[in-house]
């Protein structure tokens, strides 16, 4: 009985505090999304549940005389889809070396990179701008993908390689005796068990290239390479007159496919050890 | 001949022939990876030669004439000839390591491995080493390389006056270091600034690590209904561009017009707050917009780590009568922290360096009188004012790394006090 | 023994290294100096295929007649892209220009100019008076530094008075009269008159208008050890200033850096009377359905009318041009009266054009008009580099003075100590 009423106590209590949550997340998203539906340029003028809302600025955004942002966006997918998948590939084999194997610089190897990467890199984009450009990676999507993806791999394959530590090494141990190879025992053993984590970390990987605008603005010269990003960040750039609305109204869309890559997501999740891993 | 001879030294007249790269395998009979050592060796000089050369060159002098030399470029320039030194080097001590230990192994008799013993050799040791690499290169040229730039550029004096392609750069030494602390500018208001950084850096990272954990703890209950939807909801502040949400907000809190004064306070009958022109209220304003911005990225790698706890933890605890709070304080905690240490002390070291939210926000501001810095300014966006404004990036560069050598020792003393790195050191 | 022998391996290679490093050739790497420098730009340089122009964004619709025309009079294709002027252009040229990726032609705004010229990013122009004598006086020295002539002026701005018709009948002469005025109107969410005033660039009006002013003018140009922001007249313009906020005549949520965005957006509501702001907001006032009327600004309580800043957006030719004399018949081109007619009509950009301003085109057209006028009291933006220093600490005393957290007299004094400390320590003086 007691159980009975601490579990109902303790879920009520999580739904309220869930509640609570949610509308302090959606009350300034809402702000966004009214916005965008805002006639008018400018932010402040633009109410939540605007009187005569308008769906102007969308029509703009993929009117292909007016804007480019299809492109923008086609580009933002794109890099960020290739982005994901390299990330995970490459985070995925190099902590699985971190976690199983043994070498030199194992040890002190990767928080030597997470350290670096706390150094501030505004002159560093100088830097990067002379390589690409000494590479020809200048203004191609390879080199803006390249950076990405070097940029991410410290913490993620941080965050993978404690997730790996936690899968027991008999798992290894037996399959090599039965005469698996390395690649194998990687591939088909450890990788199913660490979905949960891979399904983080393509997500850090994926919505990173759709927050920058800084790094791609530097590298990308052409409009029609642009990325959202950039597009939407050249909109509200300018000294006088931004165009708010019409970014907010980018911004919307932006939002969306990371939410339903989100949603893709959730059942990945849940399926952790817990799903059969230690028993075996 | 190879029997077992003590005073003939293998080893050491192996390692001295691969001076030369590959004869030291030679001696040893191991022809073939003689011959990929030598091959390489020529390939490395025949592609690169150049570019060191030049490279080299542009790194010690900084060009010698002004408005052909692009000091700058050449600085890069030299990075990379420095790294491409460093790599080739890597690889001359490999084959002399290689040659040493070969030729060890005839000194004590031993039998050197055939062709395809090696190959088996290196697919097993080498497998780690094949499987880090191609992301090891892709860190030296992404991290390594402009930070290398960063220290580099600290060192010169590049600024308005010395800018290319108008004029060279040069090297000064220590002059910027010395300089910053030279300045008159900056001691009034140094401390006060530095103070609102650390409060700044501790309590918005703190709210927002604390609350990523507790919704991710809450929203993995096993008996809650519709986590998908809640699970989405909340890394929706991140799906949006910050930039956005930042001014948004900076909407929102308008004293005279945004909806947080007279739509929600004026609701609860409370008179309109000052968040845009009292520093205080502009500070609180900036550590809720950072804690809305900042948990869902913990939210959902805490979710992630949750699944790796076995769920026989928990029952253990239960059969034991654990508390609620026993078991995070026990199991939960331990186990989350043990994965992502590392990885919230990088949030802090964010914020401290959080020059986008503050910016964006206020603009630094509000104005406090007779001081430089803005009433919300942390150091890293003050400094920059003070030193871009004025095209100063010599100095600006060394009090990058000034910051880069505080904020880097906190962390490294962080993480090594953390459990995953003593852990790491036992096994 | 074995550590004594790898370093001794290392500093052979090193050595080997460093014995290689001669000076290396450069003439194959990028072009000797006296092939640009040396050449006579006035004359009997080849005719270039092409010539690349960077130009503001969305005003490439006024460049493309102009460049069209120039094809067809001298057979040289122009190509342009659009590229954002207020920090894109420059940043960009920075990086490119070094690279080989260089544009022949770019705009910048005049106050940029001291810094890319020290940089070595543009180049002086020769062109001969008959040419110059078809601009402003005014809008020619905003494209000198140094003595020595950068660009050709392509349009100027400057704030004006804008009211909503609906709320106000006419644009009042006098501030007093504004003032009068606004106090009447200001009540119920509703302004009589908004400037930003925490803002240097809409402030100098005031100050200079009541006798301050940044840098002294003298016979060689500007002087940067002489300032004028804490002299009588500045400090009665701070507390003219000061007035406004104090009465409640202008709300707090227009201070800050975001203010800008507050004021119009509480303008296209319909909610405030009258604004003072710059030629580029007209499209989005008249696209909010306000019906504006536009004149010069009201004169201050002094008598004298406002000294607002002058911007003069220019055409100047890059450093690393490899045509420079075509490059300077291009802008001669793109200025002249038929296209700077023609930008007129299609971007509403005021060129400082002499005969333009007498046009009808312009004196029927209210805001161009008012432009104009406002553009006789205005002076031009400091372009040296100097400058960089003045607007955070000169923004940060208006503010306080807005606020009221400062007396008028000691934050400019304030703004004026920082402001000579950051010269002395970030300009030396040759």
């Amino acid at each position: 009985m007691g159980m009975k009423k601490n579990k109902m106590i303790r879920l009520t209590v999580s739904y309220l505090i869930i509640l609570l949550m949610c509308v302090v997340i959606i009350y300034p998203l809402l702000w966004v999304i009214g916005s965008s539906f805002n006639p008018g340029q400018s932010l402040s003028g633009a109410s939540m549940f605007p009187k005569n809302p308008t769906i102007a600025h969308y029509a703009h955004l993929f009117n292909p005389e007016k804007s480019n942002y299809l492109y923008w966006y086609m580009n933002s997918l794109k890099i960020s889809i290739i982005t994901m998948i390299s990330t995970v590939i490459l985070t995925s084999i190099t902590a699985y070396s971190f976690s199983r194997y043994r070498f030199i610089g194992r040890k002190n190897g990767l928080l030597t990179f997470l350290v670096l990467q706390m150094i501030p890199n505004f002159a560093a984009l100088i830097a990067l701008y002379v390589l690409a450009v000494r590479t020809e990676l200048i203004d191609t999507h390879l080199g803006l993908i390249l950076i990405y993806v070097g940029g991410q791999i410290p913490i993620n394959t941080w965050l993978m390689k404690g997730y790996l530590d936690t899968i027991p090494k008999e798992l290894d141990e037996s399959a090599k005796i039965d005469g698996a190879s390395h690649m194998r025992i990687f591939v088909q053993i450890i990788m199913p068990l660490a979905k949960p984590i891979i399904a983080v970390v393509a997500l850090f990987a994926f919505i990173a290239p759709f927050a920058d605008f800084i790094l791609a603005r530097i590298m990308l010269r052409s409009n029609e390479k642009f990325t959202m990003g950039v597009g939407l960040y050249e909109m509200v750039a300018k000294q006088f007159g931004n165009e708010f609305t019409t970014f907010a109204a980018g911004s919307v869309l932006i939002a969306l496919p990371i939410a339903m890559l989100f949603l893709c997501f959730q059942k990945y999740f849940v399926s952790g050890l817990t799903a059969g891993g230690t028993k075996g | 001949m190879d029997g077992i001879n003590p005073a003939i030294k293998h080893g050491r007249n192996a390692a001295l022939l691969s001076i030369i790269p590959g004869f030291g395998q030679f001696y040893n009979k191991q022809y073939v990876k003689g011959f990929i050592f030598l091959l390489l060796t020529i390939a490395f000089f025949a592609s690169f030669l150049d570019t060191l050369n030049w490279g080299f060159w542009g790194l010690f002098t900084l060009g010698t004439i002004a408005g052909l030399d692009h000091s700058i470029f050449l600085l890069i320039d030299g990075i990379i000839a420095l790294i491409i030194s460093v790599i080739g080097l890597g690889i001359y001590i490999v084959n002399i390591y290689d040659a040493y230990n070969s030729g060890k192994k005839r000194d004590h008799g031993l039998a050197i491995s055939s062709v395809k013993e090696q190959y088996h050799n290196l697919l097993d040791s080498g497998f780690p080493y094949l499987m880090v690499s191609p992301g090891f290169l892709l860190l030296i040229f992404v991290v390594i390389f402009p930070i290398l730039f960063v220290i580099l550029l600290s060192f010169t004096n590049y600024d308005l006056y010395h800018s290319p392609p108008a004029k060279l750069v040069d090297w000064v030494g220590i002059q910027n270091y010395i300089d910053i602390f030279k300045l008159d500018l900056w001691r009034k208001t140094f401390f006060g600034v530095l103070g609102w950084t650390i409060v700044w850096t501790f309590v918005a990272t703190t709210l927002q690590v604390a609350l990523g954990i507790f919704l991710a703890i809450l929203a993995n209950q096993k008996d809650l209904k519709g986590k998908a939807i809640i699970r989405t909801v909340f890394i929706l502040p991140w799906a949006v561009p910050a930039f956005v949400s930042i001014l948004i907000y900076s909407g929102m809190f308008n004293e005279s017009f945004g909806v947080i004064n007279t739509g929600i306070l004026h609701a609860f009958g409370i008179d309109p707050v000052p968040w845009m022109t009292e520093e205080n209220w502009t500070r609180l304003a900036l550590i809720f917009i950072q804690t809305w911005l900042g948990f869902p990225f913990i939210f959902a790698m805490t979710t992630g780590v949750l699944q790796s706890i076995p769920d026989e933890l928990y029952e253990a605890a239960n059969v034991d009568g654990a508390t609620i709070w026993q078991k995070f304080m026990k199991i939960t905690l331990p186990m989350i922290l043990f994965t992502t240490a590392p990885i919230l002390i990088t949030q802090y070291t964010f914020n401290f360096n959080n020059f986008n939210v503050i910016f964006l926000f206020n603009g630094g501001g509000p104005a406090i009188p007779g001081q430089n810095a803005g009433g919300s300014d942390i150091l890293i966006s003050w400094i920059y004012s003070l030193t871009m404004t004025s095209a100063q990036y010599g100095k600006a560069a060394a009090i990058t790394m000034l910051l880069s050598i505080v904020v880097v020792t906190v962390a490294l003393w962080q993480f090594k006090r953390s459990k995953s790195f003593k852990e790491e050191g036992m096994n | 023994m074995k550590k004594a022998l790898s370093i001794f391996m290392m500093l052979m290679l090193l050595l080997g290294i460093l014995v290689a490093c001669g000076a290396p050739e450069r003439e194959t790497r990028s072009k000797s100096p006296d092939e640009t420098k040396n050449k006579d730009k006035t004359a009997e340089e080849a005719k270039p295929e092409k010539l690349i122009v960077w130009e503001d964004i969305d005003k490439a619709v006024a460049l493309k007649p102009a460049i069209a025309s120039f094809e067809k009079e001298y057979g040289i294709k122009v190509e342009f892209q659009e590229l954002n002027m207020a920090d894109k252009m420059r940043d960009q040229l920075r990086l490119d220009g070094p690279a080989g990726k260089a544009p022949d032609v770019v705009t910048l705004p005049h106050d940029q100019i001291g810094q890319v010229v020290i940089e070595g990013l543009i180049q002086e122009i020769n062109v001969s008076d008959d040419v110059l004598d078809t601009f402003t006086e005014s809008s020619v020295n905003a494209q000198m530094y140094d003595g020595k002539l950068f660009g050709l002026p392509k349009a100027t701005e400057t704030p004006v008075f804008i009211y909503n018709k609906a709320l106000m009948s006419k644009a009042p002469a006098t501030m007093d009269e504004l003032y009068t005025e606004a106090k009447a109107l200001t009540k119920g969410g509703q302004y009589g008159f908004l400037a930003l005033w925490d803002n240097f660039y809409f402030a100098h009006g005031v100050i200079a208008g009541m006798g301050g002013y940044v840098f002294n003018q003298t016979d060689n140009g500007l002087d940067p050890k002489d300032l004028g922001l804490n002299n009588i007249g500045a400090v009665e313009g701070a507390k003219y200033i000061q007035k406004w906020y104090k009465e409640g005549l202008f709300p707090k949520g227009i201070i800050g850096d975001n203010g800008g965005s507050t004021k119009d957006g509480l303008f296209n509501q319909g909610k405030v009377a009258s604004v003072m702001d710059g030629p580029w907001a007209f499209q989005g006032m008249k696209d909010a359905g306000i019906d504006i009327g536009i004149s010069e600004l009201p004169t201050l309580p002094n008598g004298e009318h406002m000294k607002t800043f002058m911007g003069v957006k220019g055409w100047n030719v890059t450093a690393f041009t490899k045509h420079p004399y075509w490059s300077t018949k291009l802008i001669e081109w793109l200025t002249n009266e038929e296209n700077a007619k023609i930008r007129f009509e299609l971007t509403q950009e005021i060129p400082p054009v002499k005969t333009l301003i007498e046009d009808p085109i312009i004196t029927d057209n209210e805001g161009a008009k008012a432009v104009a006028i406002q553009s006789q009291y205005a002076v031009p933006m400091p372009n040296i580099p100097e400058m960089a220093e003045v607007w955070e600490p000169a923004g940060s005393a208006l503010q306080t003075i807005a606020t009221g957290k400062a007396e008028p007299k000691a934050a400019m004094d304030d703004a004026v100590k920082s402001i000579e400390t950051n010269i002395t320590t970030n300009h030396p003086s040759e």
